[in-house]
């Protein structure tokens, strides 16, 4: 036990006593310890107090984060304020970006893709700047470059590498892919890319898409004012076609139920490892295993409550910055998640049990 | 010239949602029978394949097959290989 009262604020792991251990044996303790176990409790508080101005608060370190991986994007922004979206108007042809339609502060165009893309561009921005402290997907201010009606009967949305592109669908399959979570999952995938990135294939592709899905359902449920219990947690709600029998494109909260149709069979989405599906397609399942992370995501937020943007979309943001692995796996994540949730709860605190519980039950221990 | 393609992936990661055209490019109008064989010919996919392929987030991969005197060759494209003006063609087919 470490009575010791060299037990350093630089190093709070030495100390390993609890503090409502220390509070029992300053009530109870011989005058002596009594004293020591005060003075040790003063010095827990203190460290407490230094550690909450240190993560400011769940917000990026004032320090930048070093590693291979890590880049100026995980450091916390500077003149950070305002959105510079520039919506472009493919005309349904490849060439990318097209024909600007929209820059930063103009007034609605008419163009009802252009601008859904515009708001919605918006409403993505304020997550990542307002709750995360964030400027823009690189860290850096970039300029939010999307083009609407990408090529014709297009049945995709995607990050290039620098801007987003929405295909307006075949209306058979898909309808649109201009909705606020299939956005914010696109620029979310800018986020991802420039915070060390993960490698778009297996197990780091599933994460990479899941990361993308979670910030995508973060900004719909921020805009929307919806607490966890209240968020329907669907990724691409109503961009299927009329036609087909399905709510949206994947669930969070129930993987594998998102459509059930003739021309689309079953949602393949497992939710637990037992189910995780071994395939060289998609980049060898990324959009199928994701389902696994993403339920993990959902069951720490519904046993925690509230606000799902909040503590846990700061764990699973500041778990992305400091991952520092493009490889990893889902087991690798998890790890990174609770070292997050260690950081901004405390170790032993509530939101740690909650968030090991969460990956147990998508059968990932940690 | 017997063109196929075939088409996966993508944000919906959905087969239903998955393009399969085949095109006989003697069929075609001259202009278009002309850009077709420009685009599709077997060295000039060959070379796209080796292209970088950049960030593929969400994006298609093609596999195009082209069947030209009785010879068959199959190429592996990710969407970011292909130029704009090819992926016009595709879809316009």
């Amino acid at each position: 036990m470490c009575f010791s009262l060299n037990c350093s604020h630089h190093h709070p792991i030495a100390c390993i006593v609890p503090p409502y251990m220390l509070r029992v044996l300053a009530l109870r303790g011989d005058p002596k310890t009594a004293e020591m176990a005060r003075t040790l409790l003063k010095q827990t508080e203190k460290l407490r107090d230094e550690r909450a101005e240190q993560t400011r608060a769940g917000l990026p370190p004032s320090e930048p984060i070093t590693g291979a991986y890590a880049t100026t994007a995980v450091s916390p922004a500077e003149g950070l304020c305002c959105p510079d979206r520039r919506i472009h108007d493919g005309q349904f042809k490849a060439a990318l970006p097209g024909k600007l339609v929209r820059s930063e502060g103009d007034g609605p165009t008419g163009i009802a893709d252009a601008d859904t893309a515009y708001d919605a561009a918006g409403q993505v921005f304020a997550l990542f700047a307002e709750e995360y402290g964030r400027n823009s997907l690189d860290g850096g201010g970039m300029p939010l470059v999307a083009t609407v009606h990408h090529r014709r009967d297009y049945n995709n949305a995607f990050w290039n590498g620098t801007q987003m592109a929405y295909g307006t669908g075949d209306g058979k399959v898909f309808r649109t892919f201009l909705e606020l979570s299939v956005i914010g999952h696109e620029m979310a995938h800018g986020v991802i890319q420039h915070s060390g990135g993960l490698i778009y294939e297996n197990q780091s592709g599933a994460l990479n898409e899941s990361i993308a899905d979670v910030f995508g359902s973060l900004a719909l449920q921020r805009a929307l004012g919806q607490e966890v219990h209240q968020a329907d947690w669907l990724v691409g709600r109503g961009i299927l076609g009329p036609g087909i029998n399905g709510a949206a494109l994947r669930s969070m909260k129930a993987p594998g139920t998102a459509y059930s149709d003739d021309l689309l069979g079953q949602d393949p989405q497992p939710w637990h490892m037992d189910h995780f599906v071994a395939t060289g397609d998609d980049n060898g399942g990324v959009h199928i295993n994701s389902g696994i992370p993403n339920h993990a995501f959902y069951l720490f937020c519904a046993y925690l409550g509230g606000r799902a943007w909040e503590l846990p979309g700061r764990v699973w943001y500041r778990a992305l910055q400091t991952l520092n692995n493009p490889m990893a796996s889902f087991s690798d994540w998890a790890d990174q998640t609770m070292d997050a949730a260690i950081e901004l709860a405390g170790r032993g605190s509530i939101e740690t049990v909650m968030l090991r519980r969460a990956w147990k039950l998508v059968g990932i221990a940690i | 010239m017997i063109i196929e393609i075939a088409a996966q992936g993508g944000f919906g990661g959905i087969k239903a949602a998955n393009l399969r055209k085949t095109i006989d490019v003697s069929d075609q109008p001259e202009q278009m029978r002309q850009e077709l064989a420009e685009a599709f010919g077997p060295d000039e996919l060959a070379r796209l394949s080796r292209q970088p392929c950049g960030d593929c987030a969400d994006r298609l991969t093609y596999r195009i097959t082209v069947t030209e005197d009785r010879e068959t060759r199959s190429f592996t494209l990710r969407e970011a290989q292909i130029p704009p003006d090819m992926l016009d063609l595709i879809d316009q087919m």
